[in-house]
């Protein structure tokens, strides 16, 4: 009862809201000035009062309206639909209005009417939140960096923006692969970028003729300019770098057997803990590693890594229970210089014998 | 005299009506709607004029029925001096806010596709003819698709609501039937291969590509390919790859099956510091050639009678620094070539920063390359 009262609140409650909103929409002026149609951050049409149609149905809208940027020189119409909206036109360009940028309507080739796109709207800056590896101290095979921004980035602008130093002095020229398509993640918010592979290969030529990109024993700085642009018009305003000292080659694949596993006590919600005693990579230990029970049913919960990535803590969501569970890894899981759990970034034939790939590692712990 | 005469009009409209359905007929496995394209990585013709668009957003590869269907023989000469302009005063931004991804020519109309991206990742396509620039209508199109992430039953195993793999579509390309693309991962450093049936089906084969080390006989596995072409040598067709770390690898088409793990053939190096854009083949009198545009070095050109006759696999050492090592190649004096393809017979498409900053569209002759 008590419930079937607190739904009829909330029902009330949510209809006097749109009541509200309703009131609001209806109470608001119909511009009669050409006004910006804003989606989120983004301005992405232009609503033209039906007035400038001059008498003109606003289906006749495409044959007589143009939408040009404003400024010297005789810019083309710009490529959109032009749709009834409100009784007003509506003009939708192919892509978003250009922070910063004025924009001239024409009625059959007379400017009637101008507007302008503010620079940029956000107040927040966009922000590099985080460069992984976050050791500082990087195998001289290290493959690749991972950065990570508070906001969606624009693409295709990394390598402007990083540079790499050896001993403050140096800068190193030819250290990244451009690659094109960049490998961002599907929100634009975390790039991967790869120390030429090429380089780092042995006996490859570019291996042979400039050497690896890092040397062992030799101080780098890795620095990211201010200036990179985001997706809203916004820049990066402010500089970050980070220091590394450069050891030794790692060739070796990091190996489940070797990991130290701390188990929790039954009936907790204590994280199990998890030392593979290098760091390893951060984005493949969050989507690479799973725990499953006796059932072989994936137990949920929630990863965080300590210790620069060396260290993973699992939260299950439901207290353990008494049993045996199993640690799983995908194949694909890597150390910082690309060794797999199938093999090493570069493996001698000659001195290696394959072995077939497997999908999954695993190593069984108890819950007591 | 009049029944006779309705009759024949009557015949001829059933004729004329077949003939343009069968025109127009759908492709099988084709349905009309507008494709959920999140993204344009690269670009590709298939028979027909289909389109094949890469999305590494939503990891497929989309086929969209263009309708340009007009047959012409030899291209008009391209050169649309400031093409980045151009487009970007139709699209109503300036050029330092778009960047032109791909260009694919239609090898039946000729006509130029363009993908473009906007400086907050929006992708639009575009027909370059002349001057000309259209955008390509996406809506209510006749298109099918297919993913080229986990197969749905891998997919199904993953309980914890993550998004689908990012794959950075770097390549796509048709052959006899079928669509090959390779992806870049944005986790560990692999590529998926697939060569997929075209009209889609849900079968694609995905193999394991492997290549050799030049020197000591050492070898990787899984390297990232980042773009490639199919030939015939010899009489045997195929996959010519080139990759991330710079080697050009031959592997036999008839090897690439599901689950297999093929052997590709190093046949040369070519530097450092560098990464593939794009490789095409052209005929220049009665010699086939392999033309590739670099990121950092200029064009290549190899001739496939010299692949046919490296026999040889880059597995011995190089012993001297700096040598060439593989097939012969040829750099032709053209440099900051973005992208490269085949206009017609005798005709190359270039996109290219020239060295006062300009962004030009054109095409070469044969004398060229």
């Amino acid at each position: 009862m008590v419930l079937i009262l607190i739904r009829i609140r909330l029902r009330l409650w949510q209809s006097l809201v749109l009541f509200f909103l309703l009131g609001c929409w209806g109470q608001k002026d119909k511009s009669t000035e050409v006004s910006i149609v804003w989606e989120g951050d983004r301005a992405t049409g232009i609503i033209i009062p039906s007035h400038y149609l001059r008498g003109s149905s606003t289906d006749s809208a495409k044959y007589l309206l143009h939408v040009h940027l404003s400024g010297p020189g005789d810019y083309p119409a710009i490529l959109g639909d032009y749709e009834t909206f409100d009784d007003d036109v509506l003009f939708k360009p192919l892509i978003p209005l250009t922070p910063g940028l004025t924009y001239e309507v024409r009625f059959s080739g007379d400017p009637i009417g101008k507007i302008e796109v503010p620079a940029s709207l956000s107040t927040n800056a966009s922000k590099l939140v985080a460069i992984y590896p976050s050791q500082d101290s990087l195998p001289q095979n290290l493959l690749k960096f991972y950065f990570e921004f508070s906001r969606p980035m624009r693409e295709g602008q990394a390598l402007k923006h990083i540079t790499l130093l050896r001993n403050n002095t140096d800068t190193i020229t030819g250290a990244f692969l451009d690659l094109k398509p960049e490998l961002w993640n599907s929100d634009y918010t975390r790039l991967t970028v790869w120390l030429d592979p090429g380089r780092i290969k042995r006996d490859l030529q570019p291996n042979m003729r400039l050497g690896a990109p890092l040397d062992a024993a030799a101080h780098y700085s890795l620095i990211v300019e201010a200036g990179w642009p985001d997706t809203y018009g916004s820049v990066v305003n402010q500089s970050t770098q980070k220091n590394f000292y450069v050891t030794n080659r790692d060739s070796i694949s990091p190996g489940l057997e070797g990991w130290m596993i701390q188990t929790p006590s039954v009936n907790t919600r204590d994280p199990l803990l998890v030392n593979f005693h290098e760091s390893l990579d951060c984005v493949l230990l969050k989507e690479a590693l799973f725990i499953t029970n006796s059932h072989g049913e994936r137990v949920a919960g929630d990863i965080e890594l300590q210790n620069e990535e060396s260290t993973l803590l699992f939260r299950p969501q439901e207290p353990w229970l008494k049993g045996s569970f199993v640690l799983q890894s995908e194949g694909r899981l890597e150390d910082l210089a690309g060794n797999n759990l199938n093999r090493p970034f570069d493996r001698d034939v000659t001195a290696d014998a394959a072995s077939a790939a497997k999908e999954v590692f695993t190593r069984e712990f108890q819950i007591q | 005299m009049k029944k006779i005469y309705y009759f024949l009009v009557a015949g001829l409209a059933a004729v004329l009506l077949t003939a343009s359905t069968h025109f127009n007929a759908p492709i099988s496995g084709f349905d009309n709607g507008t494709p959920a394209i999140q993204s344009i990585s690269a670009l590709a013709f298939g028979p027909d004029g289909v389109l094949f668009i890469g999305d590494s957003k939503s990891a497929s590869v989309f086929a969209i029925d263009t309708k340009d269907k007009a047959a012409i023989e030899k291209s008009a000469a391209v050169d649309v001096k400031n093409v980045d302009q151009k487009i970007a005063a139709l699209l109503g931004t300036e050029a330092k806010n778009i960047t032109i991804l791909d260009i694919a020519v239609n090898p039946v109309s000729k006509k130029i596709y363009c993908a473009v991206q906007n400086s907050d990742n929006t992708t639009v396509l575009l027909t370059i003819e002349g001057d000309k620039v259209q955008p390509v209508n996406l809506k209510n199109v006749s298109y099918s698709t297919v993913s080229i992430s986990n197969a749905p039953a891998e997919d199904a195993k993953d309980q914890r609501g993550r998004p689908l793999r990012v794959w950075a579509v770097s390549d796509l390309a048709y052959a006899d039937g079928k669509v090959f693309v390779s992806g870049l991962s944005n986790q560990e450093f692999s590529s998926t291969f697939r060569s997929i049936p075209f009209p889609f089906v849900n079968k694609q084969d995905q193999s394991s590509l492997e290549i050799y080390h030049a020197a000591h006989g050492r070898y990787e596995t899984y390297a990232p390919i980042k773009t490639f072409t199919t030939a015939q040598l010899n009489g045997k067709k195929y996959l010519v790859a080139s990759f991330t770390c710079t080697p050009l690898v031959l592997f036999p088409l008839d090897e690439l099956k599901a689950g297999t793990h093929v052997k590709g053939r190093t046949v040369g190096e070519f530097g450092s510091g560098n990464t593939p854009l794009d490789i095409i083949t052209m005929k220049k009198g009665d010699e086939s050639i392999l033309l590739m545009a670099n990121s950092s070095r200029p064009v290549m050109r190899v001739k496939y009678q010299n692949l046919e006759k490296y026999e040889g696999s880059l597995t011995d050492p190089v012993t001297e620094n700096y040598a060439t090592a593989g097939v012969n190649f040829v750099t032709l004096p053209m440099t900051n070539v973005l992208h490269i393809d085949k206009l017609d017979d005798s005709q190359v498409l270039v996109l290219q920063r020239k060295s006062n900053g300009d962004l030009d569209l054109w095409s070469s002759g044969d004398r060229w390359f």
